[in-house]
């Protein structure tokens, strides 16, 4: 599946109004928000077809995944919008991530934990909130509202440390910026591990550049120890793939095109997260030419000044230059 | 005091709705505590035993208070059964700590709850220490969930 799919599930009392773009959206925040009434009434409309006061409107069937024989119930629902309330254990399982990933259907999943085996990003992870728009037809309004902004520092940042989740290109890439700049730069070897390295290096001035597109289930933890903390910020484009088609230097109106609205484009059961599409774009659009890209191995070229250029420029608020051009 | 194992515990119960569902007694639903904490947490009146006035959901009965309360319910008076109370939100978190203020109570915690600017106590069972603040706790539960 692939699209923007708009969910309308009503009752007298209850309406639900939200848009899904990509195949993992988590939802949390506090208690009583209306959560597990979400996923009862789209039970309660799937369950009852012959009869039942919930309206759904939607492009796509909408189902709830529970139980036991959860594996079973998935083998019967393609494209489809699926959703999981709180309370089911499987979905902890590297078996659930297994065959979700292979499905083409989007998931809607309740839950306050990090979920590390589902690379879902940190913009579809959202809260459900009451607005008084329908409050004068006696019909409360539920919506969803991001629980985690993106790149929205006010503030300068300027680092001594950078730290990438892994070793591939990104990394290749700001460690030669850093070299460059009089910086470090260091690999976590997996993006686990950078609560670990923050909670370790309180007092440096720490940038973490990490894919957004599969950081969610970081998310919480790492913003909650840095939330206080003005000497470590997160930049986090969708992956380092997306921030060089996103910088112009392809010069291709079709790859604007993409990155204008990717969810038209994936298919997610060829691309589990956006990170995994952006990489084939790249390599892809650059295949046979001199900016073909490798995902395990930096192609110089990127290093030229003119494109370091265009992908820097992207970062806004974020001077890495600080040390050499202060001193 | 409140003893929290963050991270997976094999003994602890997962699905807490599930569990309140055949669990749950009458007079816990009428307790003066429970009634505040309803009326806090879900912004519903308990009318009697069997019904709750939502202001959303209108005349509902226990089992349709949010996920959080019937967490809560559990703790309060489950006393020798462990759980999971990631199934309860930032907004139950004063609530538990008030819950376990004159009694020990364990739980298991599988994300970060926030439990305020205020200072409290929480013993992390993980590696047996008493945390007072946000910042303590995150430092060192974070590294478990």
């Amino acid at each position: 599946m692939k699209g923007k799919h708009r969910i309308i599930v009503s009752t007298k009392r209850l309406k639900y109004d939200f848009e899904l773009r990509r195949n993992l959206t988590i939802i949390r925040g506090d208690s009583a928000t209306g959560k597990t009434t979400l996923v009862d009434m789209i039970r309660e409309y799937v369950n009852n077809p012959s009869g039942t006061p919930v309206e759904l409107v939607c492009d796509k069937k909408c189902y709830v995944l529970e139980g036991s024989l959860w594996k079973g119930q998935l083998g019967e629902i393609s494209d489809s919008i699926v959703f999981i309330d709180e309370g089911n254990e499987f979905i902890r399982t590297e078996e659930f991530a297994g065959t979700i990933q292979k499905t083409d259907n989007y998931y809607v999943i309740v839950s306050r934990e990090s979920l590390p085996t589902l690379p879902y990003s940190v913009e579809e992870i959202y809260g459900i909130r009451t607005s008084g728009k329908y409050g004068t037809l006696k019909q409360i309004y539920h919506e969803f509202y991001r629980l985690y902004g993106t790149n929205a520092y006010q503030r300068e940042i300027m680092p001594e440390v950078i730290i990438t989740e892994d070793s591939n290109s990104g990394y290749q890439f700001f460690k030669q910026i850093c070299r460059e700049n009089q910086l470090e730069c260091e690999t976590m070897n997996g993006k686990s591990n950078i609560f670990h390295y923050l909670n370790a290096h309180k007092d440096e001035k720490i940038l973490v550049i990490a894919d957004g597109a599969a950081f969610g289930s970081e998310m919480d933890r790492v913003q909650k120890l840095i939330s206080d903390r003005k000497n470590m910020a997160l930049y986090l484009p969708e992956s380092f793939e997306w921030l060089i088609l996103s910088s112009g230097i392809l010069k291709k109106s079709t790859v604007m095109a993409v990155l204008h609205t990717p969810y038209d484009y994936v298919e997610s059961e060829k691309y589990f997260s956006w990170e995994r599409f952006f990489t084939a774009i790249l390599i892809n659009e650059t295949k046979d030419t001199y900016l073909a890209y490798l995902k395990r191995k930096l192609n110089p070229v990127y290093l030229n000044d003119s494109a370091k250029e265009a992908i820097l420029s992207q970062m806004t608020k974020i001077r890495l230059d600080w040390k050499i051009n202060d001193q | 005091m409140l003893n929290i194992y963050y991270g997976n515990m094999k003994e602890a119960v997962y699905n807490t709705a599930a569990y309140f569902k055949y669990d749950y007694e009458d007079s816990w639903i009428v307790d003066p505590f429970v009634k505040e904490m309803i009326q806090d947490v879900d912004q519903s009146t308990v009318l009697d035993s069997g019904v709750i006035d939502s202001p959303v959901l209108g005349k509902i009965p226990p089992i349709g208070l949010s996920g959080g309360v019937k967490t809560l319910i559990l703790v309060k008076f489950d006393k020798d059964k462990v759980f999971n109370v990631s199934t309860c939100g930032d907004n139950c978190a004063k609530w538990l700590l008030r819950i376990a203020e004159s009694e020990d109570r364990t739980v298991n915690l599988l994300h970060l709850m926030d439990f305020g600017k205020e200072s409290f106590a929480v013993r992390v069972l993980n590696t047996d220490q008493i945390v007072h603040s946000m910042e303590e706790l995150v430092s060192i539960a974070g590294e478990f969930v």
